[in-house]
């Protein structure tokens, strides 16, 4: 009989770091990872040879990028697995890195995401199967073509799904770890560059670097460590599917989604209206209002109202994306789902500073990828 | 001088369906299971696992459900603006493709294929397939 995590050892994220998301830049990938790790030693106040296991998400650096990077620390002999998992490689890293202490194989484990732009080959393209329009599309167009469908089937207008990417460049310009940490006016946002559709670039998530890290423990990790268990942030639920053959072919994303997120509330025992904050894949704006109707937050077609409302503000009744998310924090692929892991213990520890969303005590974190993948996380303090 | 070759012949052939003979058909498949699909593949069945797929000719209509002007685009084989659309076809499967020319098409139009001329990578007229509102 299959078990979720919750019904194994308890775990814990005990330490987080980042290294800010940055567009391309002369510094090395292994600064950009050593840069994080560091941060989440301290931040769990231990040190590197108590880390037992390794887990590095990365999607575009070439194989075996986690050695070069964790040899600067002390070479440990510690197991390193790489995850590439697409736009999720850091939620899977983080999923893997929790299973193994809630097995029992150890106590302490760290997940690290790390990337810089790079040419992106997918293997969909060698598949032999053609497309009809394979060279023509995009991800901001797909995006683009979801966003005229939603548009048409919820009779709402394309500036007001722009109002996602005006809060989250707002909470973006909180975040001293965000790419993009400028606010935006509605009008700023829809004279931009034109992409897609409706879309424009600041509707986009920028291409980027960075990298973020979480430790991972169990209870007997916090006590023999002396780690602070007041700080320490409970994975309540852990959820991993990929799509299936459905019905609304186009909007897989979604479904998936709402597939993903369903099993993770059953495993967490909450309800989505439950929630505080959300952190999601809001690589395009039209992403976040078919992902919090897909997860519950909301009513189908409710979005752009609860939006309007600003229920989704930091203060609001659920905050979404309060780290900035992918529009304003940026995607640099490997640390993203990790990076959301970070900021909503940040938020659930009550230190997230001028970003923080008040009485915060349950998160979620949801990453979608290529293929497509999905993972969502619940976090409780 | 010969009539141009299709630029993607797996995908499409000139003749139409047996259900609408003129518009140029898409070449799918179908499996024991009741599962249609586009385009046609032989590795498998995505729905039920089943092996030894048949060959289905799509009919070459459908519905729009969305579209979107690309102003941007990266590839070096196509010049941006130009137009792309999700078509719901009548035989089920939903399709990405390019819309003909500057049509303008809304969703919940009815739409069809039709060959229009190309220049392939090599520099050579070809006829490559577009959907475009069904007048």
């Amino acid at each position: 009989m299959s078990k979720p995590l919750k019904d194994l050892r308890p775990v814990y994220v005990v330490g987080i770091g980042l290294h800010r998301y940055q567009f391309l830049s002369n510094t090395t990938y292994i600064d950009l990872g050593l840069t994080a790790v560091r941060a989440a030693l301290a931040d769990a106040n231990i040190e590197w040879p108590t880390v037992e296991s390794a887990y590095v998400g990365r999607a575009l650096l070439p194989m075996a990028c986690g050695r070069p990077i964790l040899r600067h620390l002390g070479a440990t002999g510690i197991p390193i697995v790489h995850v590439e998992n697409a736009s999720a490689s850091g939620s899977a890293a983080f999923r893997h890195a929790c299973i193994e202490v809630a097995s029992g194989l150890t106590e302490v484990s760290l997940a690290l995401g790390v990337d810089k732009p790079m040419m992106i080959a997918r293997s969909e393209g060698l598949s032999g199967i053609g497309n009809l329009a394979d060279d023509a599309i995009a991800p901001f167009t797909h995006f683009a073509l979801l966003a005229d469908q939603y548009a048409s089937q919820y009779h709402v207008r394309h500036e007001d799904i722009a109002l996602v990417a005006v809060k989250n460049h707002r909470n973006g310009s909180k975040n001293p770890f965000a790419q993009h940490q400028k606010e935006r006016t509605l009008d700023e946002i829809l004279g931009g560059k034109k992409i897609a559709g409706t879309l424009t670039s600041l509707q986009c998530t920028p291409v980027g670097e960075g990298a973020a890290a979480v430790i991972v423990a169990s209870e007997g990790g916090i006590k023999r460590l002396g780690i602070d268990a007041s700080r320490a942030v409970r994975v309540a639920a852990s959820a991993g599917r990929s799509q299936k053959v459905n019905t609304d072919a186009t909007r897989y994303d979604a479904v998936l989604t709402k597939e993903t997120a369903e099993i993770a509330f059953r495993e967490g025992g909450i309800s989505p209206r439950e929630l505080d904050i959300v952190e999601l894949h809001d690589a395009f704006t039209v992403e976040e209002i078919e992902y919090v109707e897909a997860m519950g937050i909301c009513g189908d077609g409710e979005a752009i109202l609860r939006l309007k409302d600003g229920e989704f503000d930091i203060g609001g009744r659920c905050a979404v994306s309060p780290s900035g998310g992918l529009i304003s924090m940026g995607h640099p692929i490997g640390p993203t789902g990790l990076g959301q892991i970070v900021e909503i213990a940040r938020q659930l520890r009550g230190e997230a500073g001028p970003r923080q969303h008040p009485n915060t005590r349950t998160g979620l974190a949801h990453m979608v990828g290529v293929g497509a993948v999905c993972y969502v996380h619940i976090l409780q303090k | 001088m010969s009539s141009p070759t299709l630029l993607k012949p797996t995908l499409y052939r000139a003749q139409g369906s047996e259900d609408d003979p003129h518009h140029p058909a898409l070449l799918g498949g179908a499996c024991e299971c009741g599962y249609v699909f586009f385009p046609l593949r032989s590795y498998g069945c995505e729905r039920c696992g089943r092996v030894g797929l048949e060959p289905r000719a799509l009919s070459g209509r459908g519905k729009l459900i969305a579209s979107a002007r690309v102003h941007l685009h990266g590839g070096k084989t196509r010049q941006a603006p130009f137009t792309v659309g999700s078509v719901t076809l009548d035989d089920g499967p939903i399709v990405r493709t390019l819309i003909a020319g500057d049509d303008v098409a809304l969703p919940g139009d009815r739409m069809v294929t039709t060959l229009v001329p190309v220049t392939d990578a090599e520099g050579a007229e070809r006829l490559d397939l577009r959907f475009t509102p069904q007048r």
